[in-house]
C-alpha cells in the first residue's frame, strides 16, 4: 500500500499556478473587482496585500482568463533592467523580437503608444513592483498616460513603508484593490478544496474545526504559510506512516504532528 | 528519519514545558484563593493586624516540629517550679509568645491520652449559695481537685465541717477570704507536682477573680501550652487580656479560637468585647 501523504504534500508547494487556484468567496470577490476595474477608463490599477494574500494567484488567474480575447501581458517575474524592461514591452505590443543589438528608446516607444490611441488597448500585469527603481516607475506612469497601456501592478504592503504615499502614485487615476489575509472560515474552504480536489477526501475528513483554528492561530490566514504548515505537517505524517505508523492514530489528525510542525517552522518556541 | 527523530524529543520537551508551566499556574491560583480565603474570614472579624499576625503564626509553626514542642513543654515546667518568681518576671517583661501560643490549633493526641490516664476523676463543683443552706456541700467548695489532705492543710482555722455549728454567714466569709489566698498557693504546689493544665486553669481563675489579670493571662497561657483544646484557657486568656485595656488583642485571639473551634462562647465574648459590655 502506497503512502497516500507522499502525494497529498505535493499540493501545498507554494507555486503560481492557474490549476491550483482555489475558488473562495474573498479570492471571487477581487476578482470581480479587478476585472470590472480593468473596463474602466483608468490607467492603472493597484492591487497591495500583504506577502502571501494571492495577489500574484489572482494576476495569473485574470491572465489566464483574459488573454484568450483581449491584448493581455503577464510579467510575473520583475524585470529590473530598464532596458529589458522597454524592450519586453515593444516586443508584446508590436510581436515583433528586436535583435540583442539594438534598443529600445523610451521616446520612440511613448510615440509608437500615442499612434496607437482609440485604436489599440493593451493591458500589462506586473507583478511585485516594489522591486521597480523609481525611474522606472516613472516610465511606467508615462506610458499609462498615453491611454493606450493599462499596468495592473502588485505592491506587498508593508508594516513601516506606505508605498500608496509614494509619489508617482498619488496623482495618477487609478482602483486600488486590498487584498486581506484569509479569516478562518475561508482557510478551511481553502484547505478541503485543495485536498478534495486532489482526491485526498478521507484524510480532509479527519480534519476537524479545532485543527483548523490551530493551524489559522499559526498562519494567520496567509496562504503562503499555510502551504508550507501543511506541507511540513504531511512530511511529517509521510514519516511515521512509513516508519512508526503504531504512533500515529487512525481516522483522527494528529495533534502531536500539529505541534510537531509548529517546532520545525518555529511557531512554537521548543 | 533523524530529523523527525529530533522533532519527536523537541516535542516531548516542549509538552513537558507546558505541563510544568500549567501545574505552576494551577498552584499559583489554589495559592492565590488560599490567602484570599483567609484574608475575607479575617476582614469579617473586622481585623486587619489579624491576618498579618494569623499568617505570621501559620509560618512560624511550619517551621516547628514536634520535637520542639515538647522542649517549650520542658521550659514550661521549669518555668512552673520557679512559680512565683517566674510569674513577676511574666509579670514585668513583655510577652512576645503570647500571641502567638493561644492561636496555634495543635492537639498533641499524645500527651492527651496520657493525660486522661494520669487524671483524677472529677469532683462536682458545687456553688457558693448551696453551701450556705447545704454545709455539707461546702466541704467541695474550695477545690475540687484537692484531696482531703490538702483541704486540711490548707486552713488554719477549724475545718470547714466544724464550721457548721457557727453562724453560717459570719464563718463563710471568713474562710472564703483565708482559703482563697491559701488555695492559689495550694494549687501552685500542686501543680508542679501534677503539672495539669487544668490546675492551672483554677489557678487562672482564682487570679481572675482576685482581679490579679496580668498573673491570671500567665497561667491561662500556662494551662494553654500544656493543653491547646482546653477552651477555658483560651476564654481566661483572652478575658484577662481584654480587663487589661487590651481589647484588640483579647479579639484577635478569640476570632483565632473561633476559627478551629467554633466555639459559641468564643462567639459570644467576641461581641461582648466589641460592643464594650464587657
Amino acid at each position: 500500500m502506497s503512502n497516500p501523504y507522499k502525494g497529498l504534500k505535493e499540493i501545498f508547494i507554494d507555486s503560481v499556478n492557474k490549476n491550483n487556484y482555489v475558488e473562495l468567496e474573498s479570492a471571487t470577490f477581487n476578482y470581480s473587482l479587478l476585472e470590472s476595474s480593468l473596463k474602466k477608463p483608468l490607467k492603472m490599477i493597484l492591487l497591495f496585500g500583504k506577502p502571501g494574500t494571492g495577489k500574484s494567484m489572482l494576476l495569473n488567474k485574470l491572465y489566464h482568463n483574459l488573454k484568450e480575447h483581449s491584448e493581455i501581458h503577464f510579467f510575473d517575474a520583475p524585470i529590473l533592467s530598464e532596458k529589458a524592461f522597454l524592450r519586453q514591452i515593444y516586443e508584446s505590443m508590436s510581436g515583433q523580437e528586436i535583435p540583442e543589438n539594438l534598443r529600445v528608446n523610451f521616446d520612440g516607444l511613448l510615440k509608437y503608444c500615442q499612434n496607437l490611441k482609440d485604436k489599440r488597448e493593451v493591458v500589462f500585469l506586473l507583478d511585485e513592483c516594489q522591486l521597480y527603481s523609481e525611474a522606472l516607475m516613472e516610465k511606467i506612469r508615462l506610458l499609462s498616460d498615453t491611454r493606450v497601456v493599462k499596468f495592473v501592478i502588485t505592491l506587498h504592503k508593508t508594516e513601516d513603508e506606505d508605498i500608496i504615499a509614494k509619489e508617482h502614485f498619488k496623482t495618477r487615476i487609478w482602483e486600488v484593490i486590498e487584498m486581506q489575509n484569509a479569516d478562518e472560515y475561508d482557510l478551511e474552504l481553502y484547505i478541503q478544496k485543495k485536498m478534495i480536489k486532489k482526491g485526498y477526501i478521507e484524510i480532509s475528513n479527519t480534519i476537524k474545526k479545532r485543527d483548523m483554528r490551530y493551524i489559522h492561530n499559526f498562519t494567520q490566514g496567509n496562504f503562503r504559510e499555510t502551504n508550507k504548515y501543511l506541507y511540513t505537517i504531511f512530511d511529517i505524517y509521510e514519516y511515521y506512516i512509513e516508519n512508526e505508523p503504531k504512533k500515529i492514530a487512525k481516522g483522527k489528525f494528529s495533534k502531536k504532528i500539529l505541534e510537531m510542525a509548529a517546532i520545525r517552522l518555529g511557531y512554537i518556541n521548543a | 528519519m533523524h530529523e523527525i527523530i529530533e522533532l519527536e524529543k523537541r516535542w516531548y520537551r516542549y509538552k513537558l514545558k507546558k505541563f510544568l508551566n500549567k501545574a505552576m499556574i494551577f498552584l499559583s491560583v489554589a495559592l492565590a484563593i488560599f490567602l484570599i480565603y483567609y484574608f475575607v474570614f479575617n476582614k469579617n472579624a473586622n481585623d486587619e493586624d489579624s491576618v498579618k499576625s494569623y499568617i505570621a503564626n501559620m509560618f512560624n509553626f511550619s517551621k516547628s516540629t514536634m520535637k520542639e514542642k515538647k522542649e517549650v513543654e520542658e521550659v514550661v515546667i521549669q518555668k512552673s517550679e520557679e512559680s512565683n518568681k517566674s510569674i513577676e518576671i511574666a509579670q514585668t517583661t513583655p510577652h512576645t509568645d503570647v500571641a502567638l501560643m493561644p492561636i496555634i490549633p495543635v492537639i498533641d493526641m499524645a500527651k492527651e491520652e496520657r493525660i486522661k490516664q494520669t487524671r483524677k476523676p472529677r469532683v462536682k463543683r458545687t456553688k457558693p449559695a448551696v453551701r450556705k443552706h447545704h454545709p455539707k456541700l461546702v466541704k467541695a467548695k474550695p477545690n475540687s481537685s484537692l484531696t482531703a489532705k490538702e483541704l486540711s492543710t490548707i486552713s488554719k482555722v477549724k475545718p470547714v465541717t466544724q464550721a457548721t455549728k457557727v453562724e453560717p454567714h459570719v464563718t463563710k466569709k471568713i474562710n472564703f477570704q483565708t482559703t482563697t489566698i491559701n488555695y492559689i498557693e495550694t494549687m501552685k504546689k500542686k501543680f508542679i507536682k501534677s503539672k495539669n493544665p487544668r490546675d492551672a486553669i483554677l489557678i487562672s481563675k482564682a487570679l481572675y477573680k482576685k482581679r490579679n489579670y496580668a498573673k491570671a493571662e500567665a497561667w491561662a497561657l500556662t494551662a494553654n501550652k500544656l493543653s491547646k483544646n482546653l477552651e477555658e484557657s483560651w476564654l481566661l486568656f483572652a478575658k484577662s487580656k481584654a480587663k487589661q485595656g487590651k481589647k484588640q488583642e483579647a479579639i484577635n485571639i478569640l476570632a483565632s479560637y473561633y476559627q478551629k473551634s467554633k466555639s459559641a462562647k468564643a462567639k459570644g465574648l467576641i461581641e461582648q468585647i466589641k460592643r464594650g459590655n464587657f
